[in-house]
């Protein structure tokens, strides 16, 4: 008895003191292994009387049961400390940089462009397009500007020869959308032109000899300036944000009558005037007026059967104004640090 | 346009109205101002005496002087050369506010002064409307000026304040300050009082003298008449003043007469002195060459465009723009020539544009002179040269042609203004309006009749009078609705879409949009890729610089790229999507230049380099994508470029056997041409044949839920033996029966060098196995790779590597 208990008690200590798992096997083999010293006392159980035999055994199962229960307690516990070891040692530096994809951005213009047409297709829209080399018929003599019109001169547009030119705006565009239109004998028209087109100009921070519009045209029955009105102010809350208002102001452009400038409420003041509108709480942002009847005539329609509205904007000046970008170079020097900036969804 | 508001008080009461008030009015209503001058600023301003000048004892050029100011005497240093003992003239005292700052009481060079004498230019004065004298030194007032008074700015009748108005081209009329007059005076709703003189030119003390023709139908009215007396003496002072507000130097009565009729009534005048000129005749021409000297002094080119008035043959003006020298007013003039005429504007515009001459006559005529015009100036010029020049003994007026006016009359419909706006104003208001504008409305019913007044060529159909209606009311009672009519959908065509896939495609793989310019020199015309035939030239470009029509995009994307390496920007992936033009022709393209890393992270050791293979690769992952890959795509050697592309890493790109494009590394000679690394890898592809070809639907197969099996191979093979024919070469011999058995073959290493014989390379490949019937066996996969180890020996000599 006497026996069993010391080595009980030296066990114990044993399995305290171990320190891995790998002696802790060796131990469960030494003390609870077919040699160790259970199996031993089991095999000298045969010479003892049948009571004593008895209370021997149940002695024997409780200390290896203990035994078995220690040694389990203790590798658990060793587990988790040689695992908090490893991953100790696995320790990562967080500081350390991430691997971040190289990402291109969509051209700022492009992003300008695509908001607009994302904004009219909801309100059902086409979105129609025509080629930059364009002939007189389609970029002046349709839109209502007469052969002797200053803004045919060569000072303005580039010429190819008499007939064909680089467009100067992408109007040309509405007067191929409406001769299509009648063509097929359709009656509802609502595109919106969206192009590069090209004036004159010597380039500097205000001008470019190439640069982007964005023109709407809407043809219908009954179609009112008041239209004109409700759908830019659903452009203007869109591009600037839902606080917007808008308002109009006479103005004259050749192929609309009346026409109109429309200017948005500052976003960047909210109205109350600051350096981007000039201290006036207004930001011009685009012209627009009522289709004129010699347009519509020309085209084919009948003015007296319909009526339409059409409204033009410069996508450099919503970029420049969204963006606070000051030079309309910026746009065509593609300086990746400039380009880089235009990351963001929004 | 500029005027004042003493014009205009001339005209109307504007007595309780501040400039600002108006300003913003009539800004709302159409005439946008730009800007409200004053035309002289200052306070604390007083008019003094100077009673004693001395040189300033330390200084050459100053000098110390007491000046009266009425009720107190101040000493105050001076600089001008002009001031004296003796003149009245104009004091800022301490603490007034100039142009230029706050005068502040001090000592200049050991002498108190407290103020400043001050000249018109140091009161804001516009020095075009100023003499020599006037801008050279301090102003000096009449004998006769009241020292002590406070505001000599009033007694000089510099107290005004000048609208600039911009002007749209329709409204060129209100260039005339009358019909200015007018326009604010329905704005403002209140009554406008022009000076009457109507049928003055009638007047007549004897027959014309005065021949007048024209050889060119570009002098479709010309009015003449001959004053045998007049004396030319300096203006009034009103005449001075109005002159002086719209920026216009006073010379002498007649000479003014003639620029005051023209300011009012839009018309330019010329008067001519009678004695200059040899005959009475005037003859209007064009088809002149030579030189002409003008008022002003200078030679000008004479060409057979422009319009020229002679007399006896030779050139007494420049029509329109400005007259001639010889015959020009001066002090000693004692008869005149009065003309008053329409020339063809297209004519003056261009001529004023090449000579560079825009004078106020020639920018009146190019915005168009109302027809009534030239009639209303003559009587005018007449009635004014009669009440300040003393003109007498006046010849008939000569008329040469006909303004050809029609007096213009028509209807309109309240309902018509109504639904064309979309508003709802009354006939009253409707009616108001018309009245205001001096349409003489007539009302019946629901229609008006309306006569036009021909200063408004602007006005002729109803949409006309709409805008008139709402501008005059005002824009804010413009409600905000959406059309109403059938409901359509908004769509993005074929072409529209796939362009936004190819942007987001490749912005997703790195790549960062570039917009560049269509036009460009013919150097880089040269240097197009897939050049097109028959490039288009501009008629009259700005620089040879962009004097071309692109026929491709790479050559200007390359610029974007030096620019970028020249900032020491390495990394440069672009692409570029615009369409390109050629006569009778115009495709979109898609262009790519990149050049340094595409992704990396270099302490990971990711480096995916812009080199060949990352840019096949993800040419073949957006074609891939928009529906065109496997056998559809060709790419083979690039036999077509190799001036662009270096001729050993290029290829050319194939929708089954059309060109879609060329792609790879560029040449060097082209890069040092373009300053750019010679490790630039570009791609330009025609979107068309994507476009016009049919894309691939995407297609479920069933994936297969047998095993896959791998099998690694190296062999050594003649070097300039193509991967693919390997490649090719095994997919031929991986069926088992009729299905194709191999999965994927992944070419994991390409070397050269030790233990690889010269002249050869070892390609090591792995093949994955997979049916879709059956698990395969150890047998099939032996007898697999048993055909096709055999195959690629007999037809490729490739040795399977022990």
């Amino acid at each position: 008895m006497k026996n069993l208990n010391e080595w009980k008690e030296t066990a114990v200590q044993a399995i305290k003191d171990c320190h891995n798992n790998a002696e802790l096997n060796q131990l469960r083999v030494l003390y609870l292994g077919k040699k160790g010293p259970i199996q031993e006392i089991m095999k000298s159980m045969k010479e003892l009387a049948k009571e004593e035999r008895a209370e021997l055994g149940a002695l024997v199962n409780e200390v290896k049961q203990e035994l078995s229960t220690l040694l389990e307690e203790r590798r658990s516990v060793l587990e988790e400390q040689e695992i908090a070891a490893r991953l100790k040692q696995e320790r990562l530096d967080i500081t350390l940089s991430g691997y971040q994809p190289q990402i291109g951005n969509l051209h700022p213009l492009m992003l300008v462009q695509q908001e607009l047409e994302d904004v009219f297709v909801s309100l059902g829209y086409c979105v129609a397009e025509g080629p930059e080399v364009e002939c007189d018929l389609y970029n002046f003599e349709r839109a209502n500007i007469p052969k002797d019109h200053p803004a045919r001169d060569m000072q303005d547009t580039f010429f190819i020869n008499v007939e064909e030119l680089l467009r100067t705006h992408t109007t040309a565009v509405q007067m191929r959308q409406l001769e299509q239109y009648h063509k097929e004998g359709k009656e509802i028209i609502k595109v919106i032109c969206p192009g590069k087109v090209y004036r004159r100009d010597d380039d500097d921070a205000t001008h470019s000899h190439q640069f982007m519009q964005c023109e709407g045209l809407v043809v219908g029955h009954d179609i009112r300036l008041s239209d004109l009105k409700g759908t830019l102010l659903f452009l203007a809350k869109k591009m600037f944000g839902e606080e917007r208002v808008i308002r109009f102001r006479p103005s004259y452009f050749q192929f609309t009558e009346p026409s109109v400038e429309v200017d948005v409420s500052c976003h960047i003041c909210g109205g109350k005037g600051c350096s981007v509108c000039k201290g006036t709480g207004w930001i011009e942002i685009l012209g627009a007026g009522m289709v004129h009847p010699n347009v519509l005539r020309m085209a084919g329609f009948d003015p007296k059967q319909c009526s339409g509205f059409a409204f033009g904007v410069g996508i450099e000046r919503i970029a420049m104004l969204k963006y606070g970008i000051d030079d309309i170079r910026a746009f065509y020097t593609n300086d990746l640090r400039f380009l880089k900036t235009f990351k963001r969804f929004e | 346009m500029l005027i004042s508001r003493k014009w205009l008080s001339q005209y109307m009461d504007i007595s309780d109205l501040d400039m600002q008030t108006i300003a913003t009015k009539i800004t709302d209503a159409g005439l946008e101002v730009e800007g409200i001058h004053l035309r002289s600023q200052g306070t604390k301003l007083i008019i003094g005496e100077v009673i004693d000048c001395v040189d300033h004892p330390n200084s050459d050029h100053l000098h110390v002087c007491q000046v009266n100011l009425g009720q107190r005497v101040e000493q105050i240093v001076c600089g001008a050369p002009n001031v004296a003992a003796g003149q009245k003239v104009i004091v800022a005292q301490v603490g007034a506010q100039l142009p230029g700052g706050e005068i502040k009481a001090g000592v200049i060079r050991g002498e108190a002064s407290n103020g400043m004498i001050c000249s018109l230019l140091e009161l804001g004065v516009d020095p075009h409307s100023l003499s020599e004298e006037s801008k050279n030194g301090i102003e000096v007032l009449a004998q006769d000026a009241p020292v002590g008074h406070e505001d000599p700015l009033g007694y000089l009748g510099l107290d005004d304040e000048i609208l600039d108005v911009g002007l749209t081209p329709n409204r060129s009329d209100c260039m005339a300050a009358w019909a200015m007059a007018l326009e604010v005076g329905a704005i403002l709703n209140r009554p406008v009082h022009l000076p009457d003189c109507e049928g003055a030119a009638k007047q007549y003390h004897r027959s014309a003298s005065l021949r007048l023709t024209s050889e060119t139908a570009k002098c479709p009215l010309f009015m003449g008449k001959v004053i045998h007396h007049v004396v030319v003496q300096e203006s009034p002072k009103w005449m001075q003043e109005r002159l002086a507000a719209a920026g216009v130097k006073s010379i002498n009565n007649v000479v003014d007469i003639s620029n005051i009729v023209m300011l009012e009534t839009g018309q330019p005048m010329h008067f001519y002195d009678k004695d200059a000129l040899p005959s009475m005749e005037i003859t209007v021409k064009d088809h002149l060459n030579g030189v002409y000297t003008a008022l002003d002094g200078v030679e000008y080119e004479i060409r057979e465009d422009d319009i020229m008035i002679t007399n006896q043959g030779k050139p007494i003006g420049i029509a329109g723009i400005m007259g001639g020298n010889d015959s020009k007013i001066e002090m000693n003039t004692t008869a005149i020539v009065l003309e008053a005429a329409i020339f063809d504007h297209v004519s003056i515009r261009n001529t004023a544009r090449r000579l560079n001459l825009n004078t106020d006559a020639s920018i009146r005529y190019q915005r168009g002179i109302e027809p009534m015009a030239t009639y209303k100036a003559m009587d005018r010029a007449v009635a004014l040269l009669c009440e300040y020049a003393q003109a007498a003994d006046l010849e008939e007026t000569v008329v040469y042609g006909d303004a050809n006016y029609v007096p213009y009359s028509m209807k309109v419909t309240l309902d018509g203004i109504n639904h064309l706006l979309g508003t709802d104003f009354t006939m009253t208001e409707v009616m108001d309006v018309c009245e205001r504008l001096h349409l003489q409305p007539v009302q019946s019913d629901n229609e008006i009749e309306l006569q036009i007044p021909s200063y408004r060529q602007d006005l002729r159909i109803e949409a006309d009078i709409a805008e008139e209606v709402i501008r005059i009311l005002g824009y804010d009672r413009l409600a905000s609705t959406l059309p109403t009519m059938p409901a359509t959908m908004g769509t993005l065509d074929q072409r529209q879409q796939m362009r936004r896939r190819v942007r987001d495609c490749l912005r997703y793989s790195g790549y960062q949009e570039a917009i560049t310019y269509t036009l460009i020199s013919q150097d880089l015309l040269g240097d197009a890729i897939m050049p097109l035939l028959e490039p288009i030239a501009l008629a009259a470009p700005m620089s040879e610089e962009r004097s071309m029509i692109r026929t491709s995009i790479l050559p200007s994307l390359l610029g974007s790229v030096a620019y970028n390496q020249n900032r020491a920007m390495k990394d440069v992936a672009f692409f570029e999507l615009s369409s390109v033009y050629a006569k009778g022709h115009m495709e979109e393209r898609l262009a790519i230049a990149a050049s340094g890393f595409l992704q990396k992270s270099r302490w990971q050791k990711i480096e995916i380099k812009d080199d060949f293979y990352s840019l096949k690769g993800i040419l073949e992952a957006l074609l891939a994508r928009l529906g065109f890959e496997g056998k559809r795509i060709q790419i083979k050697e690039n036999t077509l470029d190799t001036k662009a592309f270096h001729p050993y890493q290029s290829a050319c790109l194939y929708l089954g056997k059309e060109l879609a494009g060329i792609f790879g590394t560029i040449h060097p000679q082209m890069a040092k041409r373009y300053g750019v690394s010679d490790e630039v890898v570009m791609a330009e592809l025609n979107l068309e044949v994507l476009l016009h070809n049919k894309a691939a639907k995407v297609k479920f197969a069933a994936t297969s839920k047998y095993p896959s099996v791998n099998q690694d191979l190296a062999f050594v093979v003649d070097e300039q033996l193509p991967v693919g024919a390997i490649v090719s070469c095994i997919e031929k011999h991986g069926k088992l029966g009729k299905e194709q058995v191999i999965e994927q073959i992944e070419v994991f290493d390409v070397y050269r060098g030790a233990h690889v014989e010269q002249g050869y390379q070892s390609i090591a490949l792995s093949i994955t196995f997979r049916s879709t019937t059956h698990t395969l066996s150890e047998q099939e996969i032996s007898t697999l790779r048993e055909a096709i180890l055999s195959a690629l020996e007999n037809e490729l000599h490739a040795q399977l590597r022990a």
